[in-house]
């Protein structure tokens, strides 16, 4: 058996391991341990009828005393889920004995483990690898590979410390969101198939920690799997057949059947006007990421390039290229990056490595850039370096220029938006996330080409519908129905 | 096309003159009559073609504009509130709360043709210290329009310190309303002309949204803003106006000091009193209202319970609290009056104070209306 990059994962927490570790911490009320037990029964499984939802991951293993017992707890619900067609995967903590564990595992009728280490013995099981989301091994990463310490989407409600605003100083709201994530991972990891590991919030530090639709749509819109997880609560109001419970269940499901039934979205590309290239690695990681999640939260298209394989391919629509590493490029690539930059093309770097005896000029005095005119583009470099993400992604935003946009949103409140493009079949497909707890009204998506409609997808209509396109100078607006959580619009009618 | 009852040369010598003394001399202005200015108005159903000839009979009603601009730096203060993305339901903010960018285009090149050697487009876009011309793009304005509309065209966001190597500063004759003076960027200085651009509108702060109020957007929020250091200027501009709204804190202390020691934390009686002092400090040359369309009931849509409307109306002044007048009255308020009365309800009318400091009457039987008559293109926006 093969990982199948078809799986549609959830979390199934149940059973005397999850019992133990929970108690462990903060103990486990009654209503708690009996949800944990009917969770381990095979009528738990009927929650999943007629949902797209056909791998469940389990605890089993994580050397302790419990371990046993847990695997004997799941072999009902393991049976009754393959009668299903339901995959399992047991997670396993890293340890000695994993050899063994895997084995039982195989025994059981697990479809896949997954590890915490990354590099160990083969097994004759498929492994999944599951890492810290700073320390992904991206080449030895598994083909389908987990991250954990991911973002609960949405809104972020405390953006005061004391006296110090945490949130952007233009009032935008504080996103959190992993789509710069998924964006990385889907250069750096390229073909491979990502799982996000996060749950909901214990406490909420987010405008609506029940947004589960949204934890769907921010990790699918930008490639990646959400592994469903559910919080206690919640899990017990459904066993109960609490109606609200089962609402947000169904909407949650209503959310991946929505992506599922789009799964060629997935092969589209990103569209960027701004390239960021970086190894990604070490302190380069660090900034890199950073860097991405700002520039997402300002709405800038961007691309990702792993800095070995940066330019290896003409880049058409591409207008900037952030160079984040403080080494300067390669010969080969400094070739082309000066190519790119006499053809009209602007570099933004920490420090100069372009020809000599250029002058440099600064002109806009909001910007600590000295701008070196080579051909008929730019290479901007910061006086200071790049010191503070912040900083860096809000300059960059500014010398890419708004002029160069593909899209905008008008009242975007906490709404986002991606771009990819369908290179096949000429389709730009732009897909539009709301972060708040609140329905998104009156935003109108700017496209900046002239368009005479657009098919508009949304989880809650089976099919799409054409909206009209009305002319901007330039450009197209098209004004979009209210959006719950997320919607798509597939932009008709090119000249790309 | 002129209309005028006196000679075009004895009008803008007279302007000139009182603009100079208010300056050189302020002690002497509190004992003059407030000046009054010819105020054009104008039906203009829609945006298009008919703007630009609209304001150049407009202009030439009111004396020319050659006599006043030829030769010189002009200096535009536009009317860009609130945020690039903001609009009022589905509408560009050209069609709400923003000037529209086609009169701006035609001021331009109507100043232009008048011989302006060169002209600046001035805004304090808010929280950022981005160029202007990224702020308009972000509107999906054509900053280029303008720079094609006449020689010499230039932008500067003068939310900070910009290009200046220093603010300005502009004392308020007399010592001040709320504060003795205020600190600006250089462009508001380094011009021969000032023109203010507005949109016709209401505003919940200061009753209306006019030539005058438009002015209260040339402060500085790297001093005057809710995140600006305490004792020097910032360097980029942080959050809104709260010193001027609610006196949640002061400016910082390089600006000259807070006059009124009421220690009122009222909006609606600060604001109006810092927009007197500001077009007392700094006069306008010229007000321009765009009201062809626009809104009711406040300035943005950030306010529950506007909408749009179409008075169809441009307004054009030599004095900005005439012009201002003449704008309260077309909108179907009485320019009068102050406050408990429709627009002042809970604050103090901007007119009234800017016309004690000396800077124009708003009294309509000493204002020269010219174009079209007030009666004929009165637009209640309380009733639209």
């Amino acid at each position: 058996m093969n990982l199948d990059p078809k799986w549609v994962p959830m979390k199934w927490p149940c059973g005397p391991l999850e019992w133990a570790r929970r108690n462990k911490t903060k103990g486990v009320g009654a209503e708690l341990k009996e949800t944990l037990e009917a969770w381990a029964q095979p009528a738990a499984l009927d929650l999943l009828k007629g949902t797209p939802v056909n791998c469940l991951v389990v605890e089993w293993a994580e050397g302790a005393p419990e371990d046993s017992a847990q695997q004997q707890a799941l072999k009902p619900l393991l049976e009754a889920g393959r009668r299903l067609g339901i995959s399992f995967v047991g997670k396993v903590a890293a340890g000695e004995g994993v050899a063994t564990v895997v084995a039982s595992a195989r025994a059981a009728g697990l479809a896949a483990v997954m590890l915490a280490e990354p590099s160990g013995p083969s097994f004759d099981l498929p492994v999944i690898s599951q890492f810290p989301r700073d320390k992904v091994a991206w080449k030895s990463a598994t083909q389908i590979f987990s991250s954990m310490d991911n973002e609960w989407p949405g809104v972020k409600l405390d953006t005061m410390q004391g006296d110090t605003a945490i949130a952007g100083p233009t009032g935008v709201p504080w996103v959190n969101s992993n789509a710069w994530f998924s964006l990385l991972s889907d250069e750096l990891a390229r073909g491979k198939t990502r799982w996000l590991d996060f749950d909901p919030p214990g406490e909420s530090s987010v405008a609506h920690p029940a947004n589960y639709a949204l934890a769907v749509a921010d990790s699918q819109a930008y490639g990646s799997r959400w592994i469903i997880s559910l919080d206690d609560h919640l899990r017990t109001a459904l066993l109960k057949a609490n109606p609200q419970a089962t609402a947000v269940w169904s909407k949650t499901c209503e959310t991946v059947a929505f992506f599922e039934s789009h799964r060629e979205w997935e092969q589209f590309q990103s569209q960027g006007i701004l390239a960021v290239i970086s190894d990604f690695l070490g302190d380069n990681g660090s900034l890199g990421g950073e860097v991405l999640n700002l520039l997402n939260r300002r709405q800038v298209q961007f691309r990702v390039m792993e800095r070995s394989k940066a330019l290896a391919t003409p880049t058409p629509g591409l207008k900037a290229i952030l160079w984040l590493d403080k080494d300067a490029p390669a010969a080969d690539q400094l070739g082309k990056l000066l190519a790119f930059v006499r053809q009209g093309g602007l570099v933004i770097a920490a420090a100069y490595w372009g020809p000599s005896g250029v002058t440099p000029t600064n002109k806009d005095p909001s910007l600590d850039y000295k701008i070196y005119n080579i051909g008929q583009g730019q290479i901007a470099v910061s006086e200071e370096g790049f010191q503070d993400p912040y900083q860096v992604a809000m300059d960059a935003h500014l010398l890419v220029s708004s002029r160069n946009d593909f899209v905008r949103l008008y009242n975007p409140e906490a709404t986002n938006c991606h771009c990819s493009f369908d290179p096949v079949h000429k389709r730009r497909l732009v897909q539009i996330l709301n972060y708040s707890s609140s329905a998104a009204s009156f935003v109108t998506l700017w496209v900046n080409i002239r368009a005479r409609s657009a098919r508009l997808w949304s989880p809650r209509a089976r099919d799409s519908h054409s909206i009209p396109g009305l002319p901007a100078a330039p450009g197209t607006d098209f004004n979009l129905p209210t959006i719950p959580v997320n919607c798509a619009l597939e932009v008709e009618g090119l000249n790309l | 096309m002129m209309t005028s009852l006196c000679s075009r040369r004895k009008f803008l010598g007279a302007m000139g003159a009182t603009a100079g003394v208010w300056l050189a001399r302020p002690s002497m202005f509190l004992a003059r009559p407030a000046p009054a200015g010819r105020v054009a108005v104008a039906m203009c159903p829609d945006y298009g073609p008919q703007v630009v000839t609209t304001m150049a009979a407009m202009f030439d009603q009111l004396g020319g504009l050659e006599g006043l601009v030829r030769g010189k730096t002009v200096a535009i203060k536009l009317n860009l509130t609130g945020g690039p993305f903001d609009r009022l339901g589905y509408i560009p903010a050209g069609m709400t709360h923003w000037v529209h960018p086609e009169v701006v285009g035609a001021t331009v090149h109507l100043l232009g043709q008048a011989g302006a050697h060169r002209i600046r487009l001035l805004e304090s876009p808010w929280s950022t210290a981005e160029p202007l011309e990224e702020f308009m793009l972000k509107a999906n304005w054509e900053p280029r329009d303008f720079l094609s509309a006449a020689p010499r065209v230039e932008f500067e966001n003068t939310n900070y310190l910009g290009s200046g190597k220093k603010y300005s500063r502009f004392m308020v004759p007399g010592g001040g309303l709320m504060f003795k003076g205020y600190d600006l960027n250089h462009s508001y200085e380094d011009c021969d002309v000032f023109v203010s651009l507005a949109k016709l509108k209401e505003h919940v702060t200061a009753g209306v949204t006019l030539t005058m109020k438009n002015c209260f957007g040339m402060t500085p929020c790297t001093i005057y803003g809710d995140g600006s250091p305490e004792d020097e200027p910032g360097r980029v501009p942080m959050g809104g106006r709260g010193p001027f709204h609610t006196g949640n804190r002061l400016p910082s202390k390089s600006a000259p000091p807070l006059v009124d020691r009421s220690g009122s934390k009222e909006e609606g009686y600060r604001v109006p009193r810092v927009v007197a002092d500001l077009v007392a400090a700094r006069p306008v040359h010229l007000g321009i209202i765009d009201g062809i369309h626009t809104m009711t009931k406040c300035e943005g849509p950030w306010v529950p319970g506007c909408h749009h409307v179409n008075p169809g109306l441009l307004i054009a002044g030599r004095n900005c609290v005439s012009t201002d007048a003449v704008g309260m009255a077309l909108m179907g308020f009485d320019p009068m009056a102050d406050r408990g009365t429709p627009p002042f309800e809970t604050r103090d009318s901007t007119l009234r104070l800017a016309e004690q400091l000396g800077v124009g009457t708003r009294d309509l039987r000493q204002i020269e209306v010219v174009g079209t008559p007030i009666s004929k293109g009165r637009f209640d926006f309380r009733r639209a």
